[in-house]
């Protein structure tokens, strides 16, 4: 081994001995990021490839048969489409209204922050929990909404119950608890924003209009383009309303993509298929993401 | 006048979507003090007596208590803290290799780091749920918990906090010859209490809501989360009675409640806005 050689070992010694150290501060968080979030998704492209085999028992390769056949399949169509329409519903009303809320609770006087507690409450409720209340309120006989309609003259709804309205039940569900918690992400971007900024525009008669357009809007970004980005996939992926309030029904009206992929993998334990569902679902969050961020990156320039 | 106009504008929004925030979780706070017959006739017709706790009983929280219902509440309690106490271990000791270190690979680890923190849980629960029955931890609470404790967002929390720390307390420790064990143990962990409360907030929080996760990895009665145990009595509608489900929805909100509302500071500022960077 020549000198320069033994030289450069001696060199590395040191720095590997503190990377070993720091290799050792890594490893069981590393550990654990890998076994139970990396790897589950590249089990989920591998697995969607193998089917199970009734003759040898097992599983055996079969390409993309799995997916061919779920294209062939009516039903994911139809959880497909049901999947889309809610999500272009749900998406931008949450972010809109949510908006809107976090620009008018962002004062600093007495009633507003009180307002402003009170609209952290819903953040106790989880997705299961608002289901759990809004199945009492939307009950079709004894709702506690029907008789608010009834109230108003206007005659009780079948909500979960028709195939036509059971979908926007879950929008409701969806929103009223999303609302609130994507609030307060933008209320904390908001409160970034320094003041000085908004005096400054006052004094050259800016409107309030203009003030939203041209400072809050671009100095908002950052957080905007995070809760887009969150709320598109936390709503891509939405399963607990489903579960408790219409099990993909009335006439598979509510079947949303993620409950298809749960009924396959833990009703009727076809794995292959769930499989295949999971990374179709998960193929098309990641495409739309990425549309979002491009069009919202676009606006920047 | 314009200036009214809009106030008057603001506040009605304000008011139109305060109620539709408040009032369901209102009217369940009130009804889950009063007796099941008179929720259900306070009903319809729709009147001010829908919202008042007449006549008032403690019934609902009595079945509550004696039922099993308070066993899942124990249960979520202690799987939380059990979480907190191995999240906070691995996940500092991973933000602060990535603040005080060098060393090969580093962009790459910390692309997986970000990366999972990116990926939802229910987008995963299938492919986990056959990786934990490799590993024949079905049914345990190796299964509610491992999974959860390693968290990209907490690692990126602790890392933020620990960059921030001068370097010069860490090299007269090197000097005196403290072990690097010593220099996270004694110097840098007990400095992060900030991040620690948030990193802390983020686990519990994400063990209390979890939902999907414990309804498929664990089957046992004697396991199960606070979430699944209300979906249970929300499906099982006919043998539940109205007034001890609303008891239950209460219950399962006040307690996470409780943790935020004195943390509010670390909560928002802690993981929302680090959250938003990463």
């Amino acid at each position: 081994m020549s000198k320069k050689k033994i030289n450069a070992l001696k060199g590395t010694v040191g720095l590997s001995r503190r990377s070993l150290v720091a290799y050792l501060f890594l490893l069981p968080s590393l550990t654990g990021l890998i076994v139970f979030r990396i790897f589950p998704i590249i089990y989920t492209f591998i697995g969607s490839l193998f089917n199970v085999d009734y003759y040898k028992g097992g599983t055996s390769f079969v390409g993309f048969e799995n997916y061919l056949n779920v294209l062939k399949d009516p039903i994911f169509w139809h959880s497909l489409k049901v999947t889309l329409i809610f999500n272009l519903v749900v998406n931008p009303v949450q972010i809109t209204i949510a908006l809107i809320l976090a620009v008018l609770l962002n004062g600093s006087n007495r009633s507003i922050r009180i307002i402003r507690t009170l609209f952290l409450l819903p953040l106790g409720v989880s997705v299961t929990i608002a289901s759990t209340i809004w199945n009492i309120l939307l009950n079709p006989n004894e709702g506690l909404i029907n008789s608010f309609l009834n109230f108003f003259g206007i005659p009780s709804q079948p909500f979960l119950t028709s195939p036509s309205q059971a979908l926007w039940c879950i929008v409701l569900v969806a929103s009223w608890c999303g609302i609130p918690y994507w609030m307060m992400f933008l209320l904390a971007g908001l409160q970034d924003i320094p003041v000085e900024y908004y005096e400054a525009a006052k004094i050259d008669g800016a409107t309030n209009w203009q003030s939203f357009w041209y400072i809050t809007l671009p100095l908002l970004k950052r957080a905007l383009t995070f809760v887009v980005v969150a709320d598109t996939t936390a709503n891509f992926l939405l399963f607990a309303p489903v579960f408790i309030l219409t099990r993909g029904g009335p006439q598979w009206s509510t079947n949303l993509l993620m409950y298809e992929t749960y009924s396959n993998a833990f009703v009727y334990s076809d794995y292959p298929r769930a499989l295949t569902l999971t990374s179709i679902l998960l193929l098309m969050t990641l495409v739309i993401v990425l549309l979002e961020l491009r069009v919202l990156q676009k606006e920047e320039s | 006048m314009n200036k009214v106009l809009v106030k008057i504008t603001k506040y009605v929004v304000l008011f139109v979507f305060g109620v539709f925030v408040i009032i369901p979780f209102f009217w369940t706070l009130v009804s889950s003090f009063k007796p099941m017959n008179a929720i259900l006739k306070d009903i319809a017709p729709f009147s001010l007596k829908t919202f008042v706790p007449i006549p008032f009983t403690l019934d609902s929280y009595e079945q509550l208590f004696s039922g099993g219902f308070m066993k899942s509440v124990f249960f979520s309690i202690l799987v939380g803290i059990l979480t907190i106490i191995a999240g906070i271990l691995i996940n500092s000791t991973a933000g602060f290799a990535f603040a005080k270190f060098r060393f090969p690979g580093k962009k790459i680890i910390f692309m997986i780091v970000l990366i999972s923190f990116l990926i939802p849980f229910e987008a995963i629960a299938v492919p986990l749920f056959i990786i934990v029955r490799w590993l024949n931890l079905l049914n345990t609470l190796g299964a509610l918990i491992l999974p959860m404790i390693a968290n990209g967002l907490c690692v990126f929390l602790f890392y933020q906090f620990f960059k921030n720390i001068p370097t010069d307390l860490m090299e007269a420790a090197i000097i005196d010859g403290a072990s690097w064990w010593r220099i996270y143990w004694q110097i840098f962990l007990p400095l992060s209490k900030p991040a620690v409360v948030s990193a802390s907030l983020l686990l519990f929080l994400s063990q209390w809501q979890s939902f999907l996760w414990p309804l498929v990895s664990v089957q046992s009665q004697n396991m199960r989360m606070v979430q699944v145990a209300i979906a249970y009595l929300t499906i099982n509608e006919r043998t539940t009675l109205l007034h001890v489900l609303l008891a239950a929805a209460v219950m399962s909100s006040v307690i996470p409640l409780l943790v935020i509302f004195p943390l509010q500071r670390y909560y928002i500022r802690g993981f929302v806005t680090s959250g938003m960077k990463g």
